[in-house]
C-alpha cells in the first residue's frame, strides 16, 4: 500500500512538473515582453531593463523556469496589467462565484445521470432506452455557450420564466455575508430564506448548460457500467434469493457501478473548469472564467496562463487522491502497475 | 462466463429489448453524407458571398430572400453558414488526420521501440492530457498568437492522447496473439508484422476514434472561436458567428445564434453517433 502511494506521488510529480513546463514554454513564447507590457507603452528602455532584471527575464532559461515554478508553489502568480492587480486577488475573489456554478452543475449532472441511467436498466423499452441516449448524444454534441444563450432566448426573453443574464443576484440584492462565498449556502446560514432562493434562481439556467457535458459523460459510463453488471453471476444470485429486480439494482448493481465513475473526477473536475470559461461569459456570471475570457479579449494572459495550469494541478492531484481512495476501497487494485 | 448466466436467466416476458437496426452505420452515414452535400452543394446552389455587406438590409429577418437572415453588417448569414460549415469541416478534418499521424505514430513507437521509449512518451502524453483539452488548445493558440490555424494546431496537439494510448494499447493487444508470434517464429521481419497483422486490427479500433475527434475538433474550434482564439472577424466561422450574434440574441435576433449553434449540433451528433455505432459493430464483432 506505501509502495503505491509513493509511485503515484513520484508520478504525479513528475506529470505536474510537465504540464508547468508546458505551462512556461506557453508563457515565454506569448508574444510580448512581460516586463514592457507591465509597465505599459510609454516606459522608458531603462526602466523596462531595470524591470527585466527585477522579474529575471534576463537570466538562462532553465533558472527562469524554476523560478516560475517556485513562485507558482509559492502563490506568486504574476500581476494582470490590464486589471493593475495579483493574479492570486484577482482568482481569488472570482473562485467562489465559479466553486458555487461548478458545484450545482455537477448535482445537475449526477443526480440526471444516476435517474436516467436507473430508468433505462430498470425499464428496458425503446422508450427507456431511446430517451436517455438521445438526451446523453444532444448533451455530448452541444456547443455549452450556445445552448446557454438559446436557454436564455427562450427561458428569459420569450417566456421570462428565467432571470436575465444579470450574474448571481437580482440587481440591487446585496450578497448574503458568509463565511464560504456560496451565495446559496451563506444565505441558508444566515437564515436568509429569500436571497437563498433569488441566488438558487439565478443558478438554473447556466448550472443546466455547464453541466450537460458532465452529464452526457456520466450518463454513459453509468448506463455501460449497470449493463455490463447486470449479466454478472453475482447479479443472478441476488435475483435467486428471491430479491426483486429493483433491490438487485439498487442494492447490489447500483453501489457496483458507481465505484468506477470515481475515478472519472479528474476528467469531471476538467469538464467543468473548462466550461466555465465558455459558460459564465454568457451569463455574466463574475467567476473565474469569465475573468480568463476577459484576459483573452484584453489580450492579458497572466490570468488565463495561471487558470489553464491550475486546472492541470487540480487534473493530477484528483486522480492521485482518486486512485489511492479507489485503492483503499477495492483491494485488488492495491499493486503498483495497474492489471490489463 | 456471462454467455452461462445468460442461458439461465429466466424468460423476460413482455419485457421489450429494443431490436438494433440490421444496418446500424446507416443512419449516421446518411446523415455524414448529408451535411457534407448540404454545405459544399449548397455553396453552388446559394452562391451569394459571405463576405458581402449590404447596409439596406442590416439584421433583416430570415425570408425569400435571405432565408436565415442578415448580420448586423447585412451580410446573408445562410451564405456564412455555408461558408462556416465549409470551414469548419475541412479544418476539422485536417485536426482529425494530423492528430491520427502523429497520435499513432507516437502510440506505436511507444509500444514497440522499447520500455524507454515507452516510459518518456507516455509520460509526455500523461502531461499533455493532464489539461482540460480546450484548455490546452487555448493555451498553444495564445503562445502563437492566435488565430484560426493556430486553434487547430491547438487542437491537435490536444487530441494526441487519445489517439497514441488508443493505439499503444491496440498493438500491444494484437502484438500478444499468437499469430503474431507464429509469423515472428517463422522469420517475418517487424515492418511486415506491422503491416500486415497488426495494421488491420488497429485499423478499425482508430477508425472509431477518428470519427469522434471529428466531431470534438468541431466543437472545440467553435469553443475558441468563440473566446476570440480561433477565427478572426470577418471569417464566417460557426463559433465566431455565434459570438457576432450574442449580442443580439435577446433583443429578438435571434437568428444570428441559432443557425450556425444548429450546425455544429448536427455535424459534432453525426460524427458522434457514427463513431458510437461503429464501436458497437466492432464490439459484436469481437464478442465482448
Amino acid at each position: 500500500m506505501l509502495r503505491l502511494v509513493l509511485a503515484r506521488v513520484v508520478t504525479s510529480a513528475l506529470a505536474l512538473i510537465g504540464a508547468a513546463a508546458f505551462a512556461f514554454i506557453a508563457l515565454r513564447i506569448a508574444p510580448g515582453d512581460p516586463a514592457r507590457l507591465t509597465l505599459g507603452a510609454f516606459a522608458t528602455d531603462e526602466a523596462i531593463a531595470a524591470l527585466r532584471a527585477e522579474m529575471g527575464l534576463n537570466r538562462a532559461l532553465p533558472v527562469q523556469f524554476w523560478i516560475y515554478l517556485r513562485d507558482f508553489l509559492a502563490g506568486d502568480w504574476g500581476r494582470s496589467y490590464s486589471l493593475g492587480q495579483p493574479v492570486s486577488v484577482l482568482l481569488g475573489a472570482r473562485f467562489p462565484a465559479t466553486l458555487e456554478l461548478g458545484l450545482y452543475a455537477f448535482v445537475f449532472a449526477f443526480l440526471s445521470a444516476l435517474g436516467l441511467a436507473l430508468w433505462s436498466a430498470q425499464r428496458r423499452t425503446v422508450l427507456a432506452e431511446g430517451v436517455p441516449r438521445s438526451m446523453a448524444l444532444f448533451a455530448l454534441g452541444v456547443p455549452q455557450f450556445w445552448f446557454g444563450l438559446v436557454s436564455l432566448m427562450i427561458g428569459f426573453e420569450l417566456l421570462g420564466l428565467f432571470p436575465g443574464p444579470v450574474g448571481r443576484l437580482p440587481p440591487g440584492m446585496a450578497a448574503p455575508e458568509g463565511p464560504t462565498g456560496l451565495y446559496t449556502i451563506d444565505a441558508l446560514l444566515a437564515g436568509n430564506l429569500t436571497s437563498f432562493l433569488a441566488a438558487l434562481y439565478h443558478l438554473i439556467l447556466p448550472a443546466v448548460a455547464l453541466g450537460l457535458l458532465p452529464f452526457g459523460f456520466l450518463y454513459r459510463l453509468l448506463r455501460a457500467n449497470l449493463a455490463d453488471m447486470s449479466d454478472a453471476p453475482f447479479a443472478l444470485v441476488a435475483r435467486a434469493h428471491g430479491q426483486s429486480r429493483l433491490r438487485v439494482l439498487l442494492g447490489t448493481l447500483l453501489p457496483n457501478a458507481i465505484i468506477p465513475t470515481l475515478t472519472a473526477s479528474g476528467l469531471i473536475f476538467g469538464q467543468l473548469l473548462a466550461g466555465s470559461v465558455l459558460v459564465e461569459r454568457v451569463f455574466n456570471w463574475p467567476g473565474a472564467g469569465a475573468l480568463v475570457t476577459q484576459g483573452v479579449l484584453a489580450q492579458d494572459y497572466s490570468v488565463v496562463q495561471t487558470f489553464i495550469l491550475l486546472s492541470a494541478v487540480v487534473f493530477i492531484v484528483t486522480n492521485l487522491i482518486v486512485d489511492i481512495v479507489a485503492a483503499l476501497i477495492d483491494p485488488r487494485l492495491k499493486t503498483v502497475e495497474p492489471r490489463r | 462466463m456471462s454467455g452461462g448466466a445468460k442461458a439461465l436467466r429466466p424468460e423476460r416476458g413482455k419485457r421489450h429489448v429494443p431490436k438494433r437496426a440490421s444496418r446500424p452505420l446507416l443512419f449516421p452515414s446518411a446523415l455524414c453524407v448529408a451535411l457534407v452535400v448540404l454545405v459544399f452543394g449548397g455553396g453552388l446552389v446559394w452562391p451569394v458571398d459571405p463576405l458581402a455587406m449590404d447596409f439596406t438590409a442590416v439584421l433583416a429577418p430570415p425570408s425569400l430572400t435571405h432565408p436565415m437572415g442578415t448580420d448586423a453588417a447585412g451580410r446573408d448569414v445562410l451564405a456564412r453558414f455555408l461558408a462556416g460549415g465549409r470551414l469548419s469541416l475541412i479544418v476539422g478534418g485536417a485536426v482529425m488526420i494530423g492528430g491520427l499521424v502523429v497520435g499513432a505514430l507516437t502510440g506505436l513507437a511507444a509500444a514497440r521501440a522499447g520500455r524507454a521509449v515507452d516510459l518518456v512518451v507516455m509520460r509526455l502524453i500523461d502531461g499533455i492530457a493532464a489539461f482540460p483539452p480546450i484548455l490546452l488548445a487555448m493555451a498553444v493558440a495564445i503562445g502563437l498568437g492566435g488565430g484560426l490555424w493556430t486553434a487547430a494546431l491547438g487542437v491537435a496537439i490536444s487530441t494526441l492522447p487519445f489517439y497514441a494510448r488508443l493505439m499503444r494499447s491496440e498493438v500491444l493487444r494484437v502484438q500478444s496473439y499468437p499469430f503474431v508470434e507464429a509469423a515472428e517464429t517463422m522469420g517475418a521481419r517487424s515492418g511486415f508484422i506491422l503491416a500486415w497483422h497488426i495494421g488491420p486490427h488497429a485499423a478499425s479500433t482508430m477508425l472509431v476514434q477518428c470519427a469522434s475527434v471529428f466531431g470534438y475538433a468541431i466543437i472545440t474550434l467553435a469553443g475558441l472561436g468563440f473566446v476570440g482564439l480561433g477565427a478572426r472577424i470577418p471569417t464566417p466561422e460557426w463559433g465566431l458567428m455565434i459570438t457576432e450574434g450574442m449580442q443580439y440574441a435577446l433583443t429578438g435576433q435571434w437568428w444570428l445564434t441559432v443557425f450556425p449553434g444548429l450546425g455544429i449540433l448536427a455535424a459534432v451528433v453525426a460524427a458522434n453517433l457514427f463513431a458510437d455505432r461503429l464501436a458497437d459493430v466492432l464490439r459484436g464483432r469481437r464478442g465482448a
